[in-house]
This record gives C-alpha cells, sequence and structure tokens, in this order.
C-alpha cells in the first residue's frame, strides 16, 4: 500500500532488471533535457528572472515553448535547466514544502529558505538528480538571486546565467551590467542575454520568457518576445476532405453521464495473430 | 589473333570456337579493372561498422522445371528509418543473367555492374556467353579480395547457359554456393517457410511467379525491414524477362485476405 | 539494430487538438526487434469518456504500467466518487514514472482528454515524467521525429470532429510508412463531449 499510496522518495524495483538489460547492450533510453539559457539580474526594486523556451531529446527538439521559469512561491520562482523532469519535479518538492511551512508560520517565504531547502535535496541525491538552477525571490530582506549547481553548492550574485547557453548570456551581462538598474534597464538587459543564448547556442531557442519580482508584486511574461515565430511556405495550411482515409470499421461509445465505475484491466486487451 | 567484333558480338551463336589467346586464370580472376581500396588495409583499420550497415531485404529464387522465378521486396531501411520504399533490388548483368541485391545497396550495385563488364568482355574475348558458373566466380573472387574490408552484400547470380538454369549464392564473405532454391535477407527465413511448403518442381511459370510473389509478400508482412513493392523475373532459355510490380503491403495483402475471407466463406458453406 | 529499450517493440502514438475535441491515434503493431508478433495490438487505454492514455515503449512496462494504473484510478474512484480530471490524471502518470527516477519505467506516455468546460487537454511525457503541455498535438513512440514533421504540415488550429479525424489519419499513416517498427493497421479515438469514436484504419501491412 505505501508504493501505491506514494509516501515518497525514489523506488528501485526496476534497478535490477535495468541493469541486467544494460549488460545485455541495450541501449538505456536518454531522458529529455533542456539545453537551455536561464539568468537572472537584480534591480534596484527586485529580480528579473529569464528563460529560453526549448526542449530537447538528442537532438530533436520536442517543446518549442516550454515552461521553464518555475513557480516555488507568490514571491519567488526558480528557472531550471538539466534533466526536464528533475528541474519539474525539485522545483515542485521545494515549492510544497515552503507553502506547508506559510500555511504552518503565517509568514511569507524567504528566499534563503527555498535556497536551503533546495541545496539540502541536491546535495542528498550527490548529483544525480540533474537540475542546475537560478532561483530568485524577493522577501522580507530585499531582492534575493543564486544559482544552484546539481551538487548541492550555491552562489549568490547580482547576475547569473545557467545552461548550455551560459556563456552567451554571461557575455552580455559582463558588457552591459550595471548597479542598481531600474525595472526597464533590467528587463532589457535579461531580454538582451537570453535572446544571445537562443541565436548562439544551439540548445537553446524558442521565445523569451521572463518573472520580474519586486516587493508584493510578481508578473510572469510569458513569451516575452517571440523572435522565432513559424513562418509557413502554405499559410492556409493543407486540407484533407471528409473521407479520404478509408476505415475498415468504427464504433461510437456514447458518454454517460459521468458516473465512477471501476474497471477490468483485461477488458481492454486482446492479442491475437493474424 | 582473335578478331574482335564489338559491333556484332556473337553471343556463342557462332561455332567457330577455341581460338582462346587469354590464358584461363587471367579471365575467371578478379584483377582486371578492378578499384583499389589500398589505403584501407594500409591505414589498417577495416570499419567495422559500415559491416553493421544493416540493409532489411528479402529476396528469393528457385529453380524449377521451366527456369528461374525471382522475387525481391523494394524496401531500403536506414537503422529502422525507410529511405526508400521503391528500390530496384533486382540488378540486370545482361540479357541472361540477373543478380539480386541484399546488404549494402552501393556495394551490390556497383560490383554487380562491374560484373556486367567483365561479362561483356568474356563475351568479346571468347565469342560465347560466359556461364553463371563463372560470372558467379568472377563475383566471388573479387570480392574475396575485400574481404574484412567493410563490403557487405548477399546475392544470387542466376542465369540461363549452355547447361540450363543455374542459381549461384556469393556473398562478401567469399562464399559461393549453388543451390536450388535460395532467399537471402532479414526476411529470408519467412520467405523460405512459404517457398518450402508450397515449391514443386513440375509447375506453369504462372505458378512459379505466384508462389515466390506470395513468399515475399508473407516475408514483408512479418519482417519489419522488408516491403514496399514484389517484383517478379522469370528466366527462361531465351533469357530473363520482368514478369510483375505489385504493391506489397496495401494491394496485395488486402487482396489475398478478401481471398482468404471468401475461401473461408465456401468451406463454411460446403461444411 | 533495435539497440535501444524503447525501440524494442515498436510502435507509436499520436494526439491532437481540435476545437472542443481531441484525437489520440496509435498504430498496431507488437514485434520483437525485427520480427512482426501482433497487429492488433492495443497501447491506448480508457481511463473515462473524456480521457484516455497511449503508452509507447517496452510493452511489459506498458502492460504493468496500465495495470498500475487503474488500480489507482479504482481507488481514486472509490474515495473521491468522481472520476478523475486530465490534469490530475497526468501528475499521476507523471508521479509514478517520476518515482522510479533511477531506475525507471521504458514508456513514454500521451494523455489526450477534454477539461470539465470541453477543452481539449494534451500531455506527454518522457520515461521519467517529465511533463509536455501542447496546445496543438503531441506525439511519442519509435517514428517520434517523423510525427513530428507530418503534424507540423497538416495541423491547424480549431479543427471540426470529423476534419481532425483526416488530419490525424493522415499525419500518422505517413509517419508510420517511414518506419519499420510501427504500423501493420491504426487505430483513431476521437473524443468529444458525445462519446469517444474509435476508427480502425486501413493501413500498410508491411
Amino acid at each position: 500500500m505505501s508504493q501505491l499510496q506514494g509516501f515518497g522518495g525514489f523506488q528501485f524495483d526496476l534497478l535490477e532488471r535495468n541493469e541486467k538489460l544494460k549488460e545485455k547492450g541495450y541501449q538505456v533510453p536518454t531522458a529529455r533535457k533542456t539545453g537551455t539559457t536561464i539568468v537572472g539580474v537584480v534591480f534596484q526594486d527586485g529580480v528579473v528572472l529569464g528563460a529560453d523556451t526549448r526542449a530537447t531529446s538528442d537532438t530533436t527538439v520536442f517543446d518549442k515553448n516550454c515552461e521553464k521559469i518555475h513557480y516555488i512561491a507568490p514571491n519567488i520562482y526558480c528557472c531550471g535547466a538539466g534533466t526536464a523532469a528533475d528541474t519539474e519535479n525539485t522545483t515542485a518538492l521545494i515549492s510544497s514544502q515552503l507553502k506547508l511551512h506559510r500555511l504552518n508560520s503565517g509568514r511569507e517565504s524567504r528566499v534563503t529558505t527555498a535556497l536551503t531547502l533546495l541545496k539540502r535535496m541536491l546535495f542528498r541525491y550527490q548529483g544525480y538528480v540533474s537540475a542546475a538552477l537560478v532561483l530568485g525571490g524577493v522577501d522580507f530582506y530585499g531582492p534575493h538571486l543564486y544559482t544552484v549547481y546539481p551538487h548541492g553548492s550555491t552562489d549568490r550574485l547580482p547576475f547569473v546565467t545557467m545552461g548550455s547557453g551560459s556563456l552567451a548570456a554571461m557575455s552580455v551581462f559582463e558588457s552591459k551590467y550595471k548597479d542598481d538598474m531600474s525595472r526597464a534597464e533590467a528587463e532589457q538587459l535579461v531580454y538582451e542575454a537570453i535572446s544571445a543564448g537562443i541565436f548562439n547556442d544551439l540548445g537553446s531557442g524558442g521565445n523569451v520568457d521572463l518573472c520580474v519580482i519586486t516587493r508584493g508584486h510578481t508578473e510572469y511574461m510569458r513569451g516575452y518576445a517571440k523572435e522565432n515565430e513559424r513562418l509557413f511556405r502554405k499559410p492556409q495550411g493543407y486540407s484533407f476532405p471528409v473521407g479520404t482515409t478509408s476505415i475498415l470499421s468504427s464504433i461510437f461509445e456514447k458518454s454517460l453521464a459521468h458516473t465512477p465505475s471501476v474497471t477490468d484491466p483485461e477488458s481492454s486487451f486482446s492479442m491475437a495473430v493474424d | 589473333m582473335i578478331k574482335l567484333d564489338v559491333f556484332q558480338p556473337t553471343f556463342g551463336l557462332d561455332k567457330e570456337e577455341e581460338n582462346v589467346v587469354v590464358p584461363k586464370e587471367e579471365l575467371y580472376c578478379s584483377t582486371p579493372l578492378a578499384p583499389s581500396l589500398r589505403w584501407n588495409v594500409l591505414s589498417n583499420n577495416a570499419p567495422k561498422d559500415l559491416t553493421k550497415f544493416h540493409h532489411g531485404t528479402t529476396t528469393l529464387s528457385f529453380v524449377f522445371s521451366e527456369g528461374i522465378v525471382a522475387a525481391v521486396d523494394s524496401r531500403a531501411s536506414m537503422g529502422q528509418y525507410i529511405g526508400s520504399g521503391s528500390v530496384k533490388k533486382v540488378i540486370e548483368i545482361n540479357k541472361y543473367l540477373l543478380g539480386t541485391m541484399a546488404g549494402g545497396a552501393a556495394d551490390c550495385t556497383f560490383w554487380e555492374r562491374y560484373l556486367g563488364m567483365r561479362c561483356r568482355l568474356f563475351e568479346l574475348k571468347n565469342k560465347e556467353r560466359i556461364s553463371v558458373a563463372a560470372a558467379s566466380k568472377i563475383l566471388c573472387n573479387t570480392v574475396y579480395q575485400y574481404k574484412g574490408m567493410g563490403l557487405s552484400m548477399g546475392t544470387m547470380i542466376m542465369g540461363w547457359d549452355k547447361k540450363g538454369p543455374h542459381i549461384y549464392y556469393v556473398d562478401s564473405e567469399g562464399t559461393r554456393l549453388k543451390g536450388q532454391k535460395f532467399s537471402v535477407g532479414s526476411g529470408s527465413t519467412h520467405a523460405l517457410g512459404v517457398l518450402d511448403q508450397g515449391y514443386q518442381w513440375n509447375m506453369s511459370v504462372e505458378e512459379a511467379c505466384e508462389l515466390g510473389r506470395r513468399s515475399i509478400y508473407h516475408a514483408t508482412h512479418r519482417d519489419a525491414f522488408s516491403g514496399g513493392y514484389i517484383n517478379v523475373y522469370y528466366i527462361g532459355p531465351d533469357g530473363w524477362k520482368f514478369i510483375s510490380h505489385e504493391d506489397s503491403g496495401f494491394d496485395k495483402h488486402y487482396q489475398y485476405a478478401t481471398e482468404k475471407a471468401t475461401q473461408q466463406q465456401q468451406q463454411m458453406s460446403i461444411s | 539494430m533495435g539497440d535501444s529499450i524503447l525501440t524494442y517493440n515498436g510502435g507509436c502514438v499520436l494526439a491532437m487538438a481540435g476545437k472542443n475535441c481531441v484525437a489520440i491515434a496509435a498504430d498496431r503493431r507488437f514485434g520483437v526487434q525485427q520480427t512482426t508478433i501482433g497487429t492488433d495490438t492495443t497501447r491506448i487505454f480508457k481511463i473515462n469518456d473524456r480521457l484516455m492514455l497511449g503508452l509507447t515503449g517496452l510493452r511489459t512496462d506498458v502492460i504493468t504500467l496500465y495495470h498500475r494504473f487503474v488500480q489507482r484510478l479504482n481507488l481514486y474512484r472509490l474515495r473521491e466518487e468522481r472520476e478523475i480530471k486530465p490534469a490530475s490524471f497526468s501528475n499521476m502518470v507523471a508521479s509514478t514514472l517520476y518515482s522510479r527516477r533511477f531506475a525507471p519505467y521504458f514508456v513514454e506516455p500521451v494523455v489526450a482528454g477534454l477539461t470539465e468546460k470541453g477543452e481539449p487537454y494534451l500531455c506527454a511525457q518522457d520515461l521519467l515524467g517529465a511533463p509536455l503541455f501542447a496546445q496543438d498535438f503531441v506525439v511519442s513512440g519509435t517514428c517520434a521525429e517523423s510525427l513530428y514533421g507530418t503534424s507540423e504540415t497538416f495541423w491547424k488550429p480549431d479543427l471540426s470532429p470529423a476534419e481532425l479525424f483526416e488530419v490525424t489519419s493522415q499525419s500518422l499513416l505517413a509517419a508510420v510508412d517511414r518506419d519499420c517498427l510501427s504500423g501493420w493497421g491504426a487505430v483513431v479515438h476521437i473524443i468529444t463531449l458525445d462519446g469517444i469514436e474509435t476508427k480502425f484504419l486501413k493501413a500498410r501491412m508491411d
């Protein structure tokens, strides 16, 4: 039962089988990664986080518009690079822990709490949970910006970049960053840094997402800039007249009033050879 | 000196024979004009992954009372991706000789074209057609020279010569086998199952062609790396003849399915 | 050849969104590497009247996982006395997969359904349960790249159920014909608020 109810923690019941398969020479599949450009910068009264929107698996772009800026708390957001499943789940886990903490304490979450929870978890897994994060938020003590590495080490800096496009983005920051920028300046700078990643790093692409956090206010700008809108050679698209596809048989199952009923799994199976 | 009439080849019809000046061993050896791949030996690293380049195929041919039938599929796969669904896998070497294609497409087309050249040279020198045995041996000797250097080829050389219909299986390992029935490629096991079951010596050409077709169809159905169209050739005393080109996965499948259904219906009504 | 575990059995799933409808389609091959064993395989499972789950990858894991989900869903129904929402079910799938982060099931699921408002819901995941939400279409399986190509060209917004069926079918059939390990028949389910229409397609059998 505990297995089913999900008391948390990873399960290793398939490990032996999977290792056997590996031994036999079957390639272990690769998980979806985010070859990524993620950045953050501190300005006058808050932080700006930025991310591209490309998710890749090997050389294929699997998602052209994915969300890499994850919600942690109303005043804290976190950009993720690395294995998609890891960034997604790590941030979600910490987010839920912080929510419980807020409900218990009745106070706004602090960025340093999120940071500690994240680095503790990542350190515990010795880098095997491959999440590289940019954590930003504004709390009682003002704006904060951190990077968290997969092994659990952290940095606190006024401007940070992460992911495969971090070098391209950092070059923009290094040449144009100033202390105490206005919000507009900071947005523009982050936009330029992400664009540098999108256009110069093959692992990054798609649109620019921004998230501006100031005291008591968060603005998440999905698709702040869309510089890679698809151009169609045939703008009206293709159309198939109804009846194009030849059908062998067809069944219609009418939707009943939504009454929950228990299913028998065997009913969906049939196997025969012809 | 022998007289070479390039513009009027004799094809062995001329009986004024046997003044061959070219020594026998040179005729069947593999050197003349074969391209050199020496760099490969010198660099001393045979491209192992080249041999792994697999080209899923089903090809078959068999001898029966009236001659030879050859049937092939048309799929060219690059890994699991289907590179082409309409490849010609029967190579027409000359009027009397056919070769099939399995393994690396380039290796097969190139070396069988080369074989065609050698056969023509033979005719010009000897004023008679080359035997299937000799032709297959030229190919075999040639590819044997390149053994271990990455060639990948499994082919059947078929033809009708002085002694009647012959099939030789030749592959890039250097194997050369004479036989009555061969099937080569990833779908060969499936094809042989059907072929062995339906084979008889005394068949009409139509029956033999249909048997070949059906064998290929069943192989394309079961084998992931075979498919596309079925090409059928017949070789008689007057050389080869192209018989048919039919879609295997769609037209043939649903044709056979309806035939089976009507047959079953008839049986039901009888019993 | 066929070295990856995800391509051992072959197969693919495609789901597309229309106007107040979604389509989810799959091929019907069950193979063991290069040999085709069965051509009447089910890899899309009905979760409820408005929700279906497609699973590609290693067949043994597809079956095991489906049974696991049925069990969890039955417990969910008994506890909640209602049907599960698409988003909740996606999370159920994702958390099941992520719990095996370091020893995964070799499957790539696709969840397709309609929300309570009748809006399409599509979610594809990788083998670790990283969700990918799309407004247009999601794919998975051995010919995912080809499916992306065909879907990208054929899909248009706001398709009616009948149009959506054609677009989905043609995208699937075209992609499957370029893949050795998928095909041998196809099935398309069109989910609308009225019910689920299931159509078996006449496809190439090689």
